[in-house]
């Protein structure tokens, strides 16, 4: 007990549970921020997205000789996550060295503290294009699953905390080894088309399985399987769990033995 | 609340990751005072500086203490291990009490949010709620002065008037240890007469004081102890007077 007491991990974690206000204001004014002098605000990026997916719709559907209806909502809720977990990937390598750097350099906050701010306008943005979904579903007439009331604030739930956690991490390495940077950004553009996001995973036929070893597949899937009525499968919410797990080790580990190097890096 | 800071042997080391890069210029540049040429490399054959040496000193309850030291000297480093920022390389610190801190103060302004969107947000920060910030506004408006130019963009402002704006934020703190790094330089006679005077009245109603500073009559007036520093020791501490002129003797 008294080991979890004195862990900075664990302290700093508990500091920013205490300040969630603090937080929370400056994600929201963030996003204030990001809208003003702009016309239609948030709905440009909502406008954005809804551009981009309906135009792709039309063309993938077309190649894989799908009908457009239920590949539409496919691809909207899939594309809409995708973005949010591909965003957060991208620009964490930044979160320490960025904007945050100032202010660890000049108040007493655990950095933890700006992960937090920025993973919150992360899922802010995210919930922005929650009625892009909603309006696609009703266009279809998707069905909806009971199931979903359940799963769905749990998807939500897994991926903010994982972001918590891949943000931190990489954050750290990235501080101290600059190459972290580049090698994200450009990996992440080949992902979307490795992740089951455009294509159905069983649309590889027997190589479906390799879907498997993608964890995107896990964070995109977690949400949007249930959202739009695909059958259960419980390896991906398996696989969700155990990268979870596994993120909150590494970041148990790294954390509280090198936060306090964080202000020498950035 | 008895406040006190107990340091013990206690030793900083800033690592330098890369010397011929840019990004240690602007290091070197951001962690301040620090002596730049007495670097020396560690077993991981990184380079380091030494910024804290070997520093042993107490502060209890009511004490005023000053910070001489030329340049480089390991001043703002001092304070900012005081205030938590930096963590001893090695060593011991102890610290009781609530700490507020003006060191860097403009932190926490963003460049298209007005001035009083950026007193919210700059405390919100440092941990206030917003209707705590709500009650001081009109105080905090009213002693920067700037008037109608607190509902215009804060990249609108001269260099001037964004130092007013950032003092006049930082002035909310309620202060238990009081670390404060000189800034009385900026803004017009009027604003830093003025602004001393705030300082001075923060200063008595804090626990602990630290202040660093350059103007010596400033500082025999206000503080009962202080610490000389050089190339990150301390090389003097006793009172104030005795400190000035051991400060002084370093000059000849």
């Amino acid at each position: 007990m008294k080991f979890f007491q004195n862990n900075l991990a664990v302290k700093d974690i508990i500091f920013s549970f205490k300040n969630f206000y603090s937080w929370s204001y400056l994600s929201y004014f963030d996003l204030k921020l990001k809208y003003r002098r702009t016309f239609l605000g948030p709905w440009w990026v909502v406008l954005g997205i809804a551009i981009s997916a309906t135009a792709m719709c039309f063309l993938w559907s077309t190649i894989f000789n799908l009908d457009w209806k239920t590949y539409l909502t496919y691809l909207f809720s899939g594309f809409i996550i995708w973005m949010w977990i591909s965003q957060l990937v991208i620009d964490a390598p930044d979160i320490f060295c960025g904007s945050a750097s100032k202010y660890i350099k000049a108040y007493p906050n655990p950095p933890i503290f700006y992960v937090f701010r920025k993973c919150f306008l992360s899922f802010l943005l995210f919930l922005h294009h929650i009625p892009l979904i909603i309006l696609v579903t009703i266009f279809v007439n998707q069905k909806i699953n009971v199931i979903v009331m359940y799963t769905l604030p749990l998807g939500l739930f897994l991926i903010f905390i994982n972001s918590i956690f891949f943000t931190t991490i990489v954050g750290m390495l990235s501080a101290r080894y600059r190459d972290i940077d580049p090698l994200i950004k450009s990996l992440m553009p080949p992902m979307l088309l490795l992740t089951p996001v455009l294509w159905k995973p069983e649309m590889l036929g027997e190589y479906s399985n390799f879907i498997y070893l993608n964890p995107f597949t896990y964070f995109v899937g977690i949400v949007r399987n249930d959202l739009i009525g695909l059958e259960f499968d419980l390896n991906i919410w398996l696989g969700a769990i155990v990268i979870t797990i596994f993120q909150l080790v590494i970041f148990f580990l790294l954390y509280s033995k090198k936060s306090k190097r964080i202000v020498f890096w950035v | 609340m008895k406040s006190e800071i107990i340091l013990k042997n206690v030793n900083l080391d800033f690592p330098i990751y890369d010397v011929e890069s840019l990004s240690i210029r602007n290091k070197i540049s951001n962690f301040g005072k620090v002596i730049v040429n007495k670097t020396s490399i560690n077993k991981s054959g990184s380079r380091i500086v030494k910024g804290l040496k070997d520093i042993n000193y107490q502060m209890d309850h009511g004490d005023r203490i000053a910070l001489l030291g030329p340049n480089g000297s390991g001043k703002t480093t001092l304070l900012k291990l005081l205030a938590g920022i930096y963590s001893p390389t090695s060593g011991d610190m102890s610290k009781t009490g609530d700490t507020s801190c003006m060191l860097d103060i403009g932190f926490g302004f963003e460049q298209d949010a007005t001035g009083y969107e950026n007193i919210i947000l700059s405390n919100i920060t440092r941990g206030l709620t917003k209707d705590d910030i709500e009650k001081i506004l009109p105080d905090i408006a009213e002693f920067s002065g700037l008037g109608e130019f607190l509902d215009m963009p804060f990249r609108t402002y001269s260099s001037g008037m964004q130092a007013r704006l950032a003092f006049s934020s930082a002035i909310a703190n309620t202060p238990g240890i009081l670390l404060i790094d000189e800034f009385f330089s900026t803004g017009d006679i009027d604003f830093s007469e003025k602004s001393k005077k705030k300082v001075l009245e923060m200063m008595d109603n804090s626990s602990i004081l630290v202040f660093a500073s350059h103007d010596l009559k400033l500082l025999n007036s206000i503080c009962n102890k202080a610490i000389c520093m050089h190339s990150g020791e301390i090389v003097f501490s006793g009172s104030t007077k005795e400190a000035i002129t051991h400060y002084k003797s370093i000059y000849e």
